[in-house]
């Protein structure tokens, strides 16, 4: 559905490419993870296949199409971001900021109407946080505010969401917490979702299929438990670990136990 | 005489000669103050003067050393003067000259009586004190005549515009009713429409011209040759119900000794009772 | 809980209400000055107008003060709430890219260089002030279109720092050049006046606001959206770039037009803003229209405070709006970051 074809890119002229050559694909329904070390190019990766940056040789195409030739607002209406971090600078309420993924659907002057309204709500109460409708923005704990930022992009109806690190920041309950949202979210409302962490477990929890990138160039990549090895984790992060089927937990896990070169 | 205050005599003389002696090199980074060392007969021991003094022409000749805002204390001190003219409230500068051991004439700028009590200290200070006192007494009798000659004339309501934006009536600067120029139009016989208002200047709004309403208005301008000052006089037009502008009393004086409180304010004051009471003047 | 009749329900009264103030403001503020009036006497035709201090009073010292007032209030108001939103920083103002600065130098440049050529009925200062914001806008454009990927809010804030210090510099440069009284002139040029004394200065200065008014109105949802960041805008489908330049360019002819007509006037640009945020909440399509009334409104006031307060000289606008922003300003900063 969305793809990227041999993409390359560097942030100035004449500067290192911090992606090179790298192709993946996202199938319809899936969750795919990136995953590699600080400076992979994860970020970079998901910025191109949401049309922000243009790659300066290569394609990302959805559902066969160009993004570049795509207009802004159409890519809006299909593809959402859910970014690491969200500042607000004023004190919108969460109201307010889940409204704001209404903007692609509307026109110059028109303001939001009934609809809008219940997609806004229903997509708070998809992230649990109908709540915390009225509160500022500002003044939400960090996993509520991360929820509002998904309820925000679920507000855009978009076929397909793009999360880069969605839990870096939090603590392992709120981590658990938004694991299980995007997932129900996957399963019942059929989002596609690429999602890029340097989590490991989180991208076992989540990911059917997995990409591994390294200093710009995918590594590897295919389903989750053909490409989460110990040698590969071991190539990424120059880490020894043991990878294993957790009973508990129902997929794999992946604990760090020593640095290697 | 006893020998002590004989001693005392001789002390006193050879002090007061060496104060006499000690004003050879001077800097005067004062244009006021210049134009009195030069009117006294002290010219000839000026050495460098300020930025800003061109009167008279040998002054403009003389190196320039800065004034009030940037006093250039290297310039200064290379010159190895005996006595520097600056301003009171230069306290930067001050310092720097007792840490070099050069002493210094403290200028305060005030009223019209304090342009003549200058003259004779700085007269004292410098040791030409017999024609700092003959000028200083020349000045006062001018304008003692000046005063008595206007005495009987009817004091117009006047203004006194020192600035103003060109070809608008923006930022008109007034004097107020405190400081030479107020001291000056009292002189000339005028009426300070500002004479409540207790500051040397005074930023007037177009509504306080218009409430004032005095019956003449004088322009003052510095700059040499200004072609088109008497022009630009006609930007009072748009405030019609003035006296001055109705009566067509809105007149310009030019020339430095309007913004110098020098030896050439009795001039000055002269031009100005001039145009106020032109019939006493013929 | 706001619904789409609620809002623009909201957004009606916001303008009403905001309206009705800046309409008292501007018909009883010429009614109030130092000088007592009649205004029998002013509006009395059969005294012919060369003769009635009252009406001139009315007609050619304070009405156009206040329509300046009210012009340069509504302006600096709005350009504060555009730089706040593309800073994303509740206290940025429209100096803060170093447009006042800018157009500082180029007043001081022409007072200095004794440049008094007038211009179609304008003279010279405002001409070469809007000048000078102009280049400093320039400098900021440049700087905005040299990198590919849209501005970072960073890189802009700093821009104008420099650019602040650097223009700020050359004009005691180009003070020490100019004999006192131009310094002087300069100086009481720095504290801000809106006693314009004629209608020529207000309708020259309404052609470049009125434009770049226009241009913003079509902004105010982009600003919401902007607020989040570039990326977050982005992706909800806002061309973040040619946004920026518009309200950029836009918000700066406001702000050199403002300079121009009234001197850098400091404060109004944050003060306004922040007022009507804790009546209206953070919607900038609130935000907007009530900052330009509320901006004007609040100016005209500040005005007549300058006028009345002081004795018959009374003092510069500019120092009242210190006078009040100062504190308010503090204030704001121990509200955040308590």
């Amino acid at each position: 559905m969305l793809a990227a074809h041999g993409v390359s890119f560097a942030y100035d002229r004449g500067a290192p490419l911090v992606l090179d050559g790298v192709s993946l694909s996202i199938e319809r329904g899936g969750i795919v993870g990136l995953i590699g070390p600080n400076g992979s190019g994860k970020t970079t990766m998901l910025r191109l296949l949401s049309g922000t940056l243009k790659p300066a040789s290569g394609r990302v195409t959805l559902d066969g199409a160009d993004v570049g030739a795509l207009s802004r607002r159409h890519l809006a209406r299909r593809i959402a971001v859910v970014p690491q971090d969200t500042h607000s600078a004023f004190d919108f309420t969460a109201l307010e900021i889940v409204l704001m993924g209404r903007y692609p659907h509307l026109s110059a002057f028109e303001l939001e109407g009934a609809t809008d309204l219940s997609i806004a709500r229903d997509a708070l109460a998809a992230t649990g946080t109908i709540g915390l409708e009225a509160r500022p923005f500002a003044t939400l704990s960090g996993g509520e505010k991360q929820r509002v930022v998904i309820a925000s992009a679920l507000a855009q109806a978009s076929d397909v969401l793009l999360l880069d690190e969605p839990t870096a920041s939090l603590d392992p309950g709120f981590q658990l917490e938004i694991a299980a949202l995007l997932l129900r979210l996957n399963r019942e409302r059929g989002v596609t979702m690429a999602v890029s962490t340097h989590d490991l477990n989180l991208a076992a929890t989540l990911c059917s299929d997995l990409v591994l990138l390294k200093g710009g160039r995918a590594i590897a990549a295919g389903a989750t438990r053909d490409v989460l090895t110990r040698e590969n984790v071991r190539i990424l992060y120059g880490v020894d670990a043991d990878v294993a089927d957790h009973p508990r937990a129902g997929h794999l896990i992946v604990v760090p136990l020593a640095r290697v070169e | 005489m006893t020998r002590r205050a004989a001693l005392a005599a001789i002390l006193a003389a050879c002090l007061g000669a060496a104060a006499d002696a000690a004003a050879r090199r001077i800097v005067s980074i004062i244009p006021a103050t210049t134009e009195m060392l030069f009117a006294m007969g002290a010219g000839d021991r000026v050495v460098a003067v300020g930025s800003y003094d061109r009167f008279p022409p040998e002054a403009d000749a003389l190196p320039r050393v800065g004034a009030l805002l940037d006093p250039n204390i290297e310039r200064i001190l290379s010159l190895r003067p005996d006595l520097v003219v600056l301003y009171g409230t230069q306290t930067d500068l001050r310092t720097q000259l007792e840490r070099a051991g050069v002493p210094y004439y403290a200028y305060v700028h005030r009223g019209l009586p304090d342009i003549t009590q200058t003259i004779r200290s700085l007269g004292a200070r410098v040791g030409v004190v017999a024609s700092a006192n003959a000028l200083a007494d020349r000045l006062e009798r001018q304008l003692a005549d000046l005063r008595a000659r206007v005495a009987s004339s009817r004091r117009p309501k006047t203004l006194l515009v020192f600035g103003r934006e060109p070809g608008t009536l923006r930022n008109i600067e007034a004097s107020g009713g405190v400081g030479f120029l107020h001291d000056m139009l009292e002189t000339a016989g005028g009426d300070d429409v500002l004479g409540d208002v207790k500051q040397q200047s005074v930023t007037m709004s177009t509504e306080l011209v218009l409430a004032r309403a005095p019956e003449v208005i004088v322009e003052l301008r510095y700059t040499r040759g200004d072609a088109a000052a008497a022009a630009d006089l006609r930007a009072w037009d748009a405030l019609p119900s003035v006296p001055a502008v109705r009566n067509r009393n809105v007149l310009l004086l030019q020339g430095e000794e309007f913004v110098v409180p020098g030896p050439r304010v009795a001039a000055a004051t002269a031009k100005l009772a001039a145009v106020l009471h032109p019939e006493r003047f013929r | 809980m706001p619904a789409s009749n609620d809002l623009r329900r909201r957004i009606v009264v916001t303008i009403a209400a905001f309206g009705a103030i800046a309409a008292a403001a501007c018909l009883a503020a010429p009614l109030v000055g130092t000088t007592p009036i009649a205004l029998s006497r002013v509006f009395d035709r059969s005294i012919p107008f060369a003769d009635n201090v009252d009406a001139q009073v009315f007609f050619i010292a304070r009405l156009p003060r206040v329509l300046a007032a009210l012009l340069v209030g509504s302006s600096l108001a709005v350009a504060g709430v555009v730089f706040q939103a593309f800073l994303r920083n509740p206290l940025a103002s429209p100096d803060t890219l170093g447009l006042s600065t800018g157009a500082t130098l180029g007043a001081v440049v022409v007072i200095t260089f004794h440049i008094d050529a007038t211009m179609f009925g304008v003279s010279a200062v405002p001409v070469a002030s809007f000048v000078g914001s102009s280049i400093a806008l320039a400098i900021v454009y440049a700087m905005s279109v040299a990198r590919r990927h849209g501005t970072s809010s960073t890189v802009l804030l700093l821009a104008g720092v420099a650019l602040s210090a650097f223009f700020g510099a050359l004009n005691r440069l180009v003070q020490v050049v100019g004999d006192f009284t131009d310094t002087f002139r300069a100086i009481r040029w720095m504290m801000g006046s809106l006693d314009v004394g004629s209608y020529t200065d207000v309708v020259v200065a309404l052609v470049p606001m009125g434009a770049a008014l226009a241009a913003i109105a079509a902004l105010p949802r982009v600003l919401d959206l902007v607020s989040l960041g570039a990326a977050a805008a982005e992706s909800r489908g806002v061309d973040v770039r040619r946004a920026e330049r518009l309200a950029l360019v836009s918000a700066s002819v406001l702000t050199g037009s403002a300079v121009s007509l009234g001197g850098p006037i400091p404060f109004v640009g944050i003060i306004v803003p922040h007022i009507v945020r804790l009546i209206v909440g953070a919607d900038h399509r609130l935000v907007l229209p009530a900052s330009a009334l509320f901006g004007g409104s609040f100016l005209i006031v500040c005005d007549v405070v300058a006028r009345v307060a002081f004795g018959p000289a009374g003092m510069p606008v500019g120092a009242v709006t210190a006078l009040l922003g100062g504190p308010f300003f503090l204030w704001l900063l121990f509200r955040r970051f308590r």
